[in-house]
């Protein structure tokens, strides 16, 4: 009698609703299985010609001024590369005086972005590289101005990128020259904090900010940012450090995967 | 074929604000305001709650690629069971403040599983980030409604 009225046609929608509510929470909590994800990609792949006429459009408007930087940050990198020469030669003279361990070359991979992560805050984008390339779950990536996020997923020839911004990224960083070291977590646009940082740490306003080598995925050294303020917490023994990333991170169009390093 | 021409609109302008008309990574969900406006004359309230579901995981898996599977499907089938549930009379007399609504309502269920850390470590925050959102997203809305006449055209539907 109850089931009846239950059941009646006048429920029926909400039902439905409830039905519909119940479908999307399992899939919502099944997103991180391989295999919805794999499926996922596979779907976003075979839908990409949807976003390239836009992402052309989008290469064509930036290609000029991108020249233009490019010409002034080559020539800039060209002085200090001549300088950087020459520090080498006497880094690797003393490291060998030492008997210091031989540094590893990352290896990169360089790929295209295929689709960002449509959603009011990106967090994830689709790049055209996968394991055929060498690319594996938990590889950093890195634009040409430093990181901006991990590997999470790859298929034969796309992979899927958690940036930086998404709300679950987690790095572990440090601060140069003071070398101290903290867990950076995304804050807001190119803004990140970086939390577990000892409040005695002689941390200045410029000082930049590379990865730190704690990182079971990430090599050390690689470059995040830079500082732009410290907070220090009255009721705690940490400090708060905020940075600015020096990738734009909504606007990236090529980035290049690390597919060997030193903790690889 | 009216449904289907304006979702093709929508999935285009979707993919415009998208890729080229982002603000500080901030964008307007224009699927979802079709979704709002094409289930307010549905009658069949059922329908129009599995049309906002397929309609939420189709973009889950072509558009929106950085979000959680399932969660465009959640807050579709959502706002397309409120649009669904108004009647003739009330569309006719507050038509703009009943999608703004449920506009917002969904953006506010897209915030929370967006901005969930937000929510609990800095309230301020996700309160600011659910404004802008809503606010973009609104602007945009009552510009493509007043220009593409979508008034009328639900109202005719």
């Amino acid at each position: 009698m109850i089931g009846a009225r239950l059941f009646n046609d006048k429920n029926v929608p909400l039902f439905t609703l409830l039905i519909c509510i119940f479908l999307s929470l399992a899939l919502i909590f099944s997103d991180s299985n391989e295999k919805v994800q794999s499926f996922r990609i596979s779907i976003t792949k075979n839908f990409s010609f949807l976003y390239q006429p836009f992402n052309w459009i989008d290469n064509q408007s930036f290609l000029l001024k991108k020249i233009e930087v490019l010409s002034s940050e080559n020539l800039k990198l060209n002085l200090e590369n001549e300088l950087l020469s020459s520090n080498k030669i006497e880094n690797d003279y003393l490291r060998e005086f030492l008997n210091f361990q031989d540094r590893e070359k990352y290896k990169f991979v360089g790929s295209d972005v295929i689709s960002r992560g449509n959603t009011s805050n990106l967090n994830t984008i689709l790049i055209d590289t996968g394991f055929e390339s060498g690319v594996k779950k938990n590889n950093p990536v890195l634009s040409s101005r430093g990181v901006v996020g991990k590997i999470i997923a790859s298929s034969a020839n796309t992979s899927v990128v958690q940036l930086i911004s998404d709300g679950n990224f987690r790095l572990s960083v440090r601060v140069m020259p003071s070398e101290s070291e903290g867990i950076l977590r995304w804050r807001s646009n190119t803004i990140c904090e970086i939390f577990e940082v000892k409040k005695t740490s002689d941390i200045n306003i410029g000082d930049s900010v590379v990865t730190s080598n704690l990182s079971t995925y990430f090599p050390p050294d690689l470059p995040i940012g830079k500082v732009i303020s410290i907070h220090d917490k009255s009721d705690s023994f940490n400090k708060v450090v905020r940075l600015e990333l020096h990738s734009d991170l909504s606007k990236l169009n090529q980035l290049f995967v690390i597919i060997e390093g030193d903790n690889q | 074929m009216l449904f289907f021409q304006y979702f093709l609109i929508s999935v285009l302008l979707q993919l415009l604000f998208s890729e080229l008309l982002t603000i500080n990574g901030f964008q307007p969900n224009i699927v979802l305001l079709f979704v709002i406006l094409s289930q307010m004359p549905e009658s069949n309230t059922s329908k129009a709650v599995l049309i906002g579901f397929v309609t939420g995981l189709f973009c889950d898996l072509v558009l929106f690629t950085g979000s959680y599977i399932g969660l465009s499907s959640l807050v579709f089938s959502i706002c397309a069971f409120m649009s669904s549930r108004i009647r003739y009379n009330f569309v006719f007399r507050n038509f703009d403040s009943y999608w703004i609504l449920t506009l917002l309502v969904g953006i506010a269920i897209y915030c929370l599983f967006r901005y969930d850390f937000l929510f609990f470590s800095n309230f301020f925050l996700f309160l600011r980030n659910f404004l802008l959102i809503s606010l973009y997203s609104v602007l945009v809305s009552y510009i493509l409604v007043k220009i593409l006449s979508l008034r009328k055209v639900v109202l005719n539907a």
